[in-house]
């Protein structure tokens, strides 16, 4: 009887929630919210996102991971949640965003790396630009969706904050996953790269390494065949 | 009263110039600092400021530390390297503003000036039942014992004639502080103890504190282990229950301060690898 283990699962999902709900203390939370995320179940997606603004860096953690792992059904919620007034929480939401991949979530990544005033949001879009994950996209889309997304990344390996540098050269590591470049167009990335990795540009010595590795690790491996 | 930051260094430079408005005096202090200034004028500027007394600022201005121009100009000459900085912030040490004395401390720890190591050694030696007991009234101690302890252990082993000092009352100060009742204070004596020693128990210590209930606590441990770049607490502070922002500067330091960092080498060896994976989670 599928309709019953449905409703089941439902009041099972529903005592998780009031857990979350009913938590007094920052590591009962921590924990409540753990044990909602590992059913990985559409219907805690509120509570999560509700999750992301409690200023409790564990739980955060936690429900980013379930929001995650619930994937995209998860992002049109979190789209019509975004907190203008809390950066804190709107980190967290940036970082599901980039972990979830989806492009439907794309526009706020990239309003969030040119704009927002918290170097947290703006690490979490950069890094969520190498994340991206273009399903069902033909070699011509990727390309397109390439050259839409590293100028932007150009632009971040100058934000004032080593952090959001740091995590435009794993943006720009990444970004070879999903666009899968030619030998050639990979070489823009390593270009990209370059600056970050200079001690003459770059003064944060984290940063170099970072960069370095990603051209280390993208110069090893072999570039698709001709698109 | 004047708001707002300057807006370039020749008018930070006119604002602490000038007399009447402390207020434009304190921020372009903090300025000067926060920018690098390297204009002629700087360091003689907040050389003199650093001789100013007493509030003088509105009850309005959101300002509610005594001295507070010295104290800004104490702090920026800390971070502009200019060794005519040290005999001025050395008389700030002897100061009767504790608060001074924080800033002048820890501003000769980053400009590594070894002649303001007998002075704190002798302002903590009474030990943390004295120098370190609570000043009646407030939260704050008789010395300002974090600044100390953690100015002892950025001020290394040398003295200024390029000799080492002499390690026993050195480690004997330091060790005193280890059990003091604040976690801060047994945090900064175990990050001093880990930079002068290479010691891993004091690591050992500043991990504990990772676990500690209090998020302020876990907070410094962080910076701390950032400071000392003791690489093996890299699994415990990703796990550490704060903010990754915190947890990412505490696995920069651990990159670029460890002892096992080679300069030489254009890239990160296998563990900076590890540790570099470790920031990418953190993102």
């Amino acid at each position: 009887m599928p309709s019953r283990s449905h409703d089941v699962e439902q009041v099972q999902v529903q005592v998780l929630i009031d857990a979350v709900q009913a938590a007094q203390t920052a590591d009962d939370l921590t924990e409540a919210v753990e044990d909602l995320c590992a059913c990985a179940h559409p219907m805690a997606i509120p509570c999560l996102i509700q999750v992301l603004g409690f200023n409790n860096p564990g739980a955060a953690v936690a429900a980013v991971d379930g929001l995650v792992a619930i994937g995209s059904p998860a992002v049109p919620a979190i789209l019509s949640n975004v907190d203008d007034y809390n950066y804190g929480a709107r980190a967290w939401s940036v970082r599901a965003l980039a972990g979830i991949g989806d492009l439907r979530g794309l526009p706020l990544l990239e309003r969030a790396l040119a704009q927002d005033i918290g170097p947290s949001v703006r690490r979490a879009a950069a890094r969520g630009m190498g994340g991206l994950q273009p399903h069902g996209f033909t070699v011509l889309q990727r390309q397109e969706l390439a050259e839409r997304i590293l100028p932007q990344l150009k632009a971040s390996c100058q934000d004032e904050e080593w952090i959001v540098r740091y995590a435009t050269a794993v943006g720009l590591e990444g970004m070879k996953r999903w666009w899968q470049p030619s030998a050639a167009q990979q070489e823009q990335l390593v270009e990209a790269l370059q600056p970050l990795a200079d001690p003459h540009g770059e003064p944060v010595p984290v940063v170099w390494l970072r960069a370095r590795l990603a051209i280390t690790r993208l110069r090893a491996s072999t570039p698709a065949a001709c698109p | 009263m004047s708001q707002g930051t300057p807006l370039n260094e020749a008018q930070a430079l006119d604002w602490l110039r000038q007399q009447e408005d402390l207020g434009q005096r304190y921020y372009a202090a903090w300025w000067l600092g926060r920018m690098r200034s390297s204009h002629g004028d700087t360091v003689p500027l907040l050389i003199q400021s650093l001789s100013e007394r007493g509030s003088g600022l509105a009850p309005t201005s959101g300002i509610d530390e005594p001295n507070p121009v010295a104290r800004n100009a104490a702090r920026a000459l800390g971070k502009l390297a200019d060794p005519q900085a040290i005999a001025p912030l050395l008389e700030a040490l002897e100061s009767s503003d504790d608060g001074l004395r924080e800033a002048a401390a820890r501003s000769l720890g980053q400009l590594g000036a070894p002649q303001a190591r007998g002075p704190i050694l002798r302002r903590l030696a009474s030990g943390p039942g004295v120098a370190g007991a609570p000043r009646p009234g407030t939260s704050r101690l008789m010395e300002p014992c974090e600044a100390f302890l953690e100015a002892l252990g950025a001020l290394g082993w040398e003295e200024e004639d390029g000799s080492t000092t002499d390690h026993k009352p050195l480690l004997a100060t330091l060790g005193a502080y280890v059990n003091h009742e604040r976690p801060l204070i047994r945090s900064a004596a175990y990050r001093s103890l880990l930079q002068l020693t290479q010691e891993d128990c004091w690591g050992d210590q500043l991990v504990a504190l990772l676990h500690h209930d209090e998020l302020q606590v876990r907070r410094a441990a962080l910076l701390d282990l950032g400071v000392t770049g003791w690489r093996p607490a890299a699994p415990a502070i990703a796990q550490t229950l704060a903010e990754n922002s915190l947890k990412l500067i505490a696995l920069r330091g651990l990159v670029e301060h460890s002892p096992l960092r080679n300069q030489a080498s254009w890239s990160p060896s296998p563990e900076e690898v590890e540790l570099l994976a470790a920031m990418d989670n953190l993102l």
